[in-house]
């Protein structure tokens, strides 16, 4: 291919950019024109990071229309999703199957349950995306850095593409950290090797360990009722009574975060699980 | 023993609780661990751990832990001092406890006022705000302790606050595992005397506003590289998290080494 659009698509913090500065540094290596542009700075925000690269003998804009692309490359689930309109007929959609819920996703704070949909894959074959599920993260783990799933996807995209495996391992080498280089080669590999999943990808996420419950247990004798646990619980768990004491007057909305503990100045306030030991 | 005999919303509690919390999870001997205290809310404290305590006169608790670590030096050393008591009264004490670098613990428990006593001013006092021998506001210009014990010669410098207790916490750890002298201003608070004539609330308030007044050099404050001193200077609010670190000869090392004793 001497010419192409690519999408890659992602949450902050993984990788997106890296992946797009490799790519384009391969295109360049192989002496074609490359521009890319990217909407990046959201990784602080757990936010949406994507970048546009485009190469062929001369490329005239930097951006990949919708219906466009020849490939997206994504590291989320959802993200793969909300970009796949980008694709033209019969591109490669590259995706890593996890799921990153979104903090405005999550429904309740006490079980960690989310607002996450499941989501189908769009329809493949005929003129739909051909569809790779790459178990990237996974696949990184093992080769020995967790966080170059990126570097698993362009293995897996660098097999639809013309540019010789020794060209990504040459751009790997000159703008990976020097102390990664070798495991992110591992993990170029790995994608390049990489069977797809089968479909489907997993289902909604549930909480981790089931629903669990805490208690909340005020020793009222040194309580000085300073308000501070009430103030301080996201939760609005506490309450003052007539005496100016603590009460424990919504226990079933407590998270365990333990904060009105950790600031009780008269250590009068102890957060267990419930069923667990509480010492009071 | 309990309740303790701190006002109600006092953040001192909060910063016992952390060091205790410390000292747990290094799994130090509670035998092994003494801790030295002066005269002052924060002083008190020290009446109500676990620990061989030793209380000793006002301002001159490095001075006895200097002793004590030099008689005892196989004994985790903290001193818990107010501001009051470790800069005013205690301040030569202080600073010559820094330059010797000698193996402590050095938690100050800044409140910015003489709260037993009656709401005094102290050394830390803010300039212009109101005590009881300030009625008009505070003329003079206060005492920047981690910038002080820097000048001095301490080994480990770094300041924390009562509403980042979990960070607290690690910084009380960093502090115990150093070897040498080891200082943390924790900025604590004091609703009953400076809080009252200063208009800043109650307990609540007075902790929230901490955040206001500070940065944090960094998220895991302990494991960062330490701050320049020159950013110490030029630094907009109070600086907060490990803010100096250095290796220097123990004193209590080189003192044995020169009595030709190995060390225990």
């Amino acid at each position: 291919m001497s010419e192409g659009s690519v999408l890659i698509v992602g949450v902050g913090g993984q990788g997106v950019l890296l992946a797009s500065d490799l790519l384009a540094t391969v295109c360049l290596d192989a002496g074609l024109d490359v521009k890319k542009s990217e909407v990046h700075g959201m990784a602080q925000r757990g936010g949406v990071v994507i970048s546009h690269v485009r190469f062929g003998a001369w490329v005239h804009s930097p951006l990949v229309e919708e219906g466009q692309a020849d490939a997206l490359v994504a590291l989320e689930w959802a993200e793969a999703l909300r970009w796949s309109a980008f694709l033209r007929p019969g591109g490669a959609l590259i995706v890593d199957p996890v799921q990153i819920v979104p903090p405005a996703a999550c429904a309740d704070r006490r079980t960690w349950t989310s607002r996450y949909p499941p989501m189908d894959p769009p329809s493949t074959g005929g003129r739909g995306p051909q569809l790779c599920l790459i178990p990237a993260q996974a696949l990184a783990k093992a080769a020995g850095v967790a966080r170059a799933a990126n570097v698993v996807l362009l293995g897996a995209l660098s097999t639809r593409l013309d540019f010789p495996p020794a060209a990504w391992e040459e751009a790997i080498r000159r703008l990976v950290p020097a102390a990664v280089v070798e495991a992110n080669l591992r993990a170029f590999a790995a994608g390049r090797d990489a069977d797809p999943l089968p479909l489907p990808p997993p289902g909604p996420r549930v909480a981790p360990g089931g629903e669990r419950r805490f208690a909340v247990a005020v020793v009222s004798a040194w309580c000085k009722g300073c308000d501070i646990c009430v103030r301080i619980c996201p939760q609005d768990c506490l309450r003052l009574d007539s005496l100016g004491l603590v009460r424990v007057t919504a226990p079933e909305r407590c998270t365990g975060c333990r904060l009105c503990e950790l600031l009780c100045p008269d250590f009068a306030i102890t957060v267990g699980e419930e069923g667990g030991a509480v010492v009071v | 023993m309990m309740p303790h005999i701190l006002c109600p919303g006092c953040g001192h509690g909060i910063v016992l609780q952390a060091l205790l919390r410390a000292v747990a999870s290094l799994e130090l001997d509670p035998d092994r661990v003494a801790v030295v205290a002066g005269i002052g809310c924060s002083s008190r404290l020290a009446g109500y751990v676990d620990f061989c305590t030793l209380h000793a006169t006002h301002g001159r608790a490095p001075a006895f832990a200097t002793g004590l670590k030099l008689a005892r030096p196989e004994l985790t050393v903290i001193v818990i001092t107010g501001d009051g008591d470790g800069l005013a009264i205690g301040g030569n004490h202080l600073i010559h406890a820094a330059r010797r670098n000698i193996d402590l613990l050095c938690l100050l428990f800044n409140n910015a006022v003489y709260g037993m006593t009656g709401g005094q001013v102290a050394p830390t006092t803010p300039q212009g705000s109101r005590a009881t021998t300030a009625p008009r506001g505070n003329p003079e210009p206060p005492f920047d302790a981690c910038r002080l014990m820097i000048a001095a010669g301490a080994t480990f410098v770094a300041r924390g606050l009562a509403y980042e207790p979990l960070t607290l916490q690690h910084l009380c750890m960093e502090g115990l595992r150093h070897p040498g002298f080891a200082f943390i201003d924790v900025l604590s608070d004091c609703p009953e005397f400076f809080g009252r004539y200063n208009r800043l609330g109650r307990g609540p308030e007075m902790l929230l506003s901490q955040k206001r007044r500070t940065t944090a050099v960094g998220p895991l404050l302990a494991r960062k590289p330490a701050l320049e001193g020159a950013q110490v200077a030029t630094a907009p609010a109070l600086p907060t998290g490990v803010l100096h670190r250095e290796t220097r000869p123990e004193f209590t090392r080189l003192l044995l080494a020169q009595q030709g004793e190995g060390f225990p």
